[in-house]
């Protein structure tokens, strides 16, 4: 990218790999090795801070230095969150019923959630229903008074969604990032040694020991559908694959509309893809540093900068940014959540030297105004613009920026309209709507078709999670049509 | 004066209270309804603003009350009667055209082939969407909530028979049931239509009486409860002749015959708890009246962090109450008017079918939207989403003759201003209201005679709505059905043995008036015929 620096282009943390992928792929063997990201500072807009980190009873000074009602609140809240998780966990795993049909083992399934839901303690069963419908600050509020740390924690709520911090249903994604966990503990989130890209390639590696064939440079063109059943694939170079089963991890669109055709499909089905919702809302701007930059905050390079730095000064300021998306513009003074890896991981940057990431939200993939292409600089200046408030010296340590827009994202990851989750986590496109009702079991209406990327339930930010979900689904039918 | 001790007594003579008095005193009870203020109705009262003019005050049409409660009470022959406007909702957009619904979808889908060919080709289907889930709906409005915890024999046979009914959806609608009710009701809007004026009108529904815009999730279910309350696409009918103070009349007549006492100027100051049970209730000048069981129709917050005692209530319980959501953002401003406003879209045209029903203003989405934006940082819109209606125009005994009135829910008005009170900007947001308007009808603030303004504050302090919430608290999807006040708490009963809940702030919550009063009444008349009588 720049010469000496590297960058995770992309993702920037891993917290969501679910230990149980972890394990199960022995990934720390094939080389995943996981640095702590500790804690989050949010300076704020009268010189103060907030700096929680993993230290609980550090953090609970700090919240007290804010407001001793909120350091008591918060213990009560980071319990309550862990019985949410724990409720939640086992349906994330599961393939989601279908409760419009006549098959009993699909009510089944529901009312063995209903029967654990009528388990849970009163006060958790509210909790539960309030995080599956209110917005993230009036989830938050319950809880807490103290602005700042709302509008830090509300962060994690909007994160690769259209929808602001007040906006109803985003206590849900809250609770998403929160089932983030690294070797069990919840509520972690870490760098991967050599960035992100390493965990993709550790994956890769036990993927391969298994027997799994990789081959890169093959992009796909069109998925070869023959009297209603996937017959194998056909490579942009015109190289044809047979095969008995096909499973996309892309994006329905792409999966369907593009590979396979609308003529192939219902049009119901088509109607509905055409109407699920993708809305990319996030952009990224990667900056190599010749040094560290000082935070007006709290000067100095300390470990405060080790951990995530969120710009999320209030709740006000947070809703603001969510304005201008839904008006059709970017941001101008976006939420950011920024990590220096080269911190914590040298090997990313020439000695002194740094790489900062900055997650930008929102940046809307359909612009009112003018076209990504034009906006760019445009949007990348609002981002330093906006960091600058806090890092006056910012400016002058940037050797070199690299802006990701919306677009950028869709051109270079294939992610449709660039939305990080594969089409946003709302209510109405979760669990068994996720993607299309009645096509949420990880199978489509081309028979040997499989879905299994972050548009089927669980949906994105759960990393690999679709991934095994759907490889339960293909192995049962597969094994069914041998018997 | 009525001493000694009662079976039953009822808070707040408002529709639902007075519909839990007809129904309990039909039951066999001698229920005695106290009313703080001179006269009945709660939010369903008609008022005067301005010598000669009336109005409806808050509520403006009890089109959606349930016909088996207008049944049960003979609402007809003590003096109920109902005006169907020829045409439901007036919608001017931005160009000078106007969206008309009327009480014929195929005519409406007519006037919308103007706007667009597609519109006009769906309307039928939506028409026909909106029915179909609004059937299936209704039951649910007459439904008390299953016990979450220990679902008896009866919840689980109205589950399944509900379930039943969901199944014999066509796959399709089923599918739209459960994906819609968390929707955004502006992405339900555009799922259907694609001209922005009408997608505007239907969004109304959703957002009406919320803190909530046209982008916030789960407007879609408030919508829906509309819906089911009164499925017609064009939104709900039923003026009533006289405003909607004759109603409550009526209500009030119907609960006297059956038997019930109703009591004005009886202001209730607390409700007596003793051994956890309620046992009474001591109204403002002193005097105490006994009873064997208590029945609020006040809103849950008045109830129980203003009449009951926090020490006698479970601590937990106070705490999610006061979590309760019950921000008001809707403001009434009441005109009257010299003559007809003089809408643009209306020119050459008999304007008086077309302004008999509700008039929405507000042309886009984004317009609906950028109006709540203002309450989120606590200030009112500057260009405020309006429904109005002119009464007079199919009741003339409501102004004289040659002049109107015209009743407006303004949105938004938030009840907590960041800057200054509701008192010093209460004509500030007035004049908001008179711009929009004249956006549409320009000289209409040349025929205005007299303003009267009634803000969240005030909704409060003269109607009793604590936040001045209109509904008694947020249709969101955590405050809805099973949750309503409070999960746990939905069945109509409380904590406190023998206090009971009956308004908005109940199942099936605000704009659908009596169905909560009518719930409340079958859940009290049981549990008092079962339990033997204290003392």
């Amino acid at each position: 990218m720049f010469p000496g620096f590297k960058f995770s282009v992309a993702s920037y943390v891993v917290s969501l790999l679910r230990p149980e992928i972890i394990r199960d792929l022995d990934l720390p063997r094939h080389g995943l090795e996981i640095l702590p990201l500790d804690g989050t500072f949010t300076p704020m807009e009268n010189g103060d801070y907030l700096w929680r980190v993993n230290d609980h009873g550090r953090t609970r000074r700090e919240i007290a230095r804010h407001s001793k009602v909120d350091a008591e609140a918060y213990e009560e809240y980071g319990k309550a969150m862990v019985e949410m998780g724990r409720f939640v966990k086992p349906i994330l795993s599961m393939t989601p019923p279908d409760p419009t049909s006549l098959d009993p083992s699909g009510l089944f399934e529901l009312l063995r959630i209903g029967r654990r839901f009528q388990k849970l303690r009163p006060d958790d069963k509210q909790n539960q229903v309030q995080l599956m419908t209110m917005s993230a600050v009036d989830f938050l509020d319950r809880w807490f008074e103290t602005d700042v740390l709302k509008a830090t924690m509300s962060a994690s709520g909007i994160i690769g969604t259209f929808l602001g911090v007040r906006s109803p249903g985003t206590a849900y994604v809250l609770l998403h990032h929160y089932m983030g966990e690294i070797d069990g503990a919840f509520r972690s989130w870490g760098f991967a040694r050599g960035g992100t890209g390493a965990i993709s390639e550790a994956i890769a590696a036990a993927a391969r020991e298994a027997g799994v064939e990789i081959r890169t440079e093959a992009p796909i063109a069109q998925i070869r559908v023959r009297g209603g059943r996937a017959t194998g694939v056909v490579l942009e170079s015109g190289e044809e694959i047979e095969a008995a089963v096909v499973s996309s991890s892309l994006d329905p669109r792409l999966t369907f509309l593009k590979m396979v055709g609308r003529k192939e499909l219902p049009d119901e089905f088509v109607e509905d893809l055409e109407r699920y919702k993708y809305r990319g809302s996030s952009g990224k701007v990667n900056l190599a540093l010749d040094g560290l930059p000082e935070f007006t905050a709290l000067p100095g390079s300390g470990a405060h900068l080790r951990g995530a730095i969120s710009i999320s000064p209030s709740v006000e300021y947070m809703e603001r940014a969510y304005d201008d998306a839904k008006y059709g513009r970017f941001s101008r003074r976006p939420y950011m959540d920024v990590v220096i890896p080269s911190l914590t991981d040298p090997s990313v940057a020439p000695p002194g030297k740094h790489v900062m990431s900055c997650f930008v939200q929102y940046a809307p993939y359909h612009l009112k105004e003018g076209n990504w292409d034009d906006q760019r600089e445009a949007f990348g200046d609002a981002v330093i613009d906006a960091l600058a408030v806090h890092a006056p010296n910012i400016r002058e340590r940037i050797l070199h920026r690299q802006v990701l827009t919306p677009l950028d994202i869709e051109r270079i990851f294939g992610l449709t309209e660039g939305n990080i989750f594969q089409g946003e986590l709302t209510l109405e496109q979760l669990f068994f709507l996720r993607p299309a009702p009645g096509w949420a079991q990880y199978r489509t209406p081309i028979r040997g078709l499989y879905m299994c990327g972050s548009a089927t339930h669980p949906g994105g930010g759960i990393m690999g999670a679709p991934g095994k979900n759907a490889a339960g689904v293909l192995l049962s039918d597969m094994k069914r049509r041998r018997a | 004066m009525s001493a000694g001790r009662r079976d039953v007594v009822i808070i707040g003579a408002g529709p639902n209270g007075l519909v839990a008095a007809g129904l309990l005193a039909k039951a066999g009870f001698r229920p005695l309804v106290l009313e703080r203020r001179g006269i009945v109705g709660g939010t369903a009262v008609t008022e005067e603003i301005h010598p000669g003019f009336r109005c409806s005050m808050i509520a403006q049409s009890a089109g959606s009350m349930p016909p088996a409660i207008v049944r049960a009470l003979d609402l007809r022959r003590h003096g109920f009667e109902t005006i169907v406007p020829a045409v439901r909702m007036f919608a001017p957009a931005a160009d000078g055209r106007a969206v008309l619904l009327h009480d014929d979808p195929a005519h409406t889908a007519s006037g919308l082939a103007a706007f667009s060919r597609k519109d006009a080709e769906k309307f039928p289907q939506f028409h026909a969407s909106m029915s179909k889930i609004g059937a299936l709906l209704a039951p649910l409005l007459s439904t008390t909530p299953p016990d979450i915890d220990r679902p008896g024999a009866g919840d689980v046979l109205r589950f399944l028979k509900l379930g039943k009914a969901f199944r014999g959806l066509p796959k399709r609608d089923a599918w739209r049931l459960l994906r819609w009710g968390p929707m955004a009701v502006a992405d339900f809007a555009a799922e259907w239509f694609e001209s922005e004026p009408l997608r505007a009108v239907i969004a109304g529904r959703g957002i009406a009486g919320a803190f909530a815009g046209p982008w916030s999730a789960g407007t879609t279910a408030h919508l829906l409860l509309a819906a089911a309350a009164d499925p017609h696409s064009g939104g709900p009918d039923g003026f009533v002749r006289g405003g909607m103070g004759r109603f409550s009349e009526s209500l009030a007549a119907a609960a006297r015959a059956a038997g019930a006492e109703v009591r004005t100027g009886a202001e209730v100051a607390s409700i007596r708890v003793q051994n956890g049970a309620a046992a009474g209730v001591v109204l403002a000048g002193g005097e105490e009246i006994e009873a064997g069981a208590v029945v609020s129709s006040a809103d849950p917050k008045s109830t129980f962090l203003r009449l009951v005692d926090p020490g006698e209530q479970d601590p937990d319980f106070l705490a999610n109450m006061t979590n309760y959501r019950s921000t008001g953002t809707v403001a009434m401003v009441h005109f009257a008017l010299s003559g007809l406003p003089e809408f643009r879209a209306l020119a050459g045209e008999d304007a008086r079918a077309a302004l008999s029903g509700r008039i929405h203003i507000g042309t886009e989405i984004d317009e609906l939207e950028r109006a709540f934006d203002a309450a989120k940082y606590g200030d009112f819109s500057p260009r405020p989403y309006c429904e109005a209606t002119i009464p007079s125009l199919t009741d003339p005994t409501l102004a004289p003759s040659g002049s109107h009135v015209m009743s407006v829910r303004a949105q938004y008005a938030p009840y907590t201003l960041k800057k200054g009170t509701w008192t010093d900007r209460r004509d500030e947001f007035a004049r908001a209201v008179v711009q929009v308007i004249s956006e549409h009808a320009p000289k209409f603030a040349g025929s205005i005679l007299a303003t009267r303004v009634l803000t969240p504050r005030d909704l409060e302090e003269t109607y009793g709505l604590a936040g001045g919430h209109i509904f008694h608290g947020e249709h969101s999807l955590d405050q809805l059905f099973t949750m309503r006040p409070l999960l746990g708490w939905a069945r109509y009963r409380t904590p406190i043995a023998g206090l009971y809940l009956c308004g908005s702030g109940t199942h099936p919550g605000g704009g659908i008036p009596g169905a909560s009063g009518a719930n409340a009444s079958r859940e009290i008349a049981r549990d008092l015929k079962r339990a033997p009588r204290r003392r």
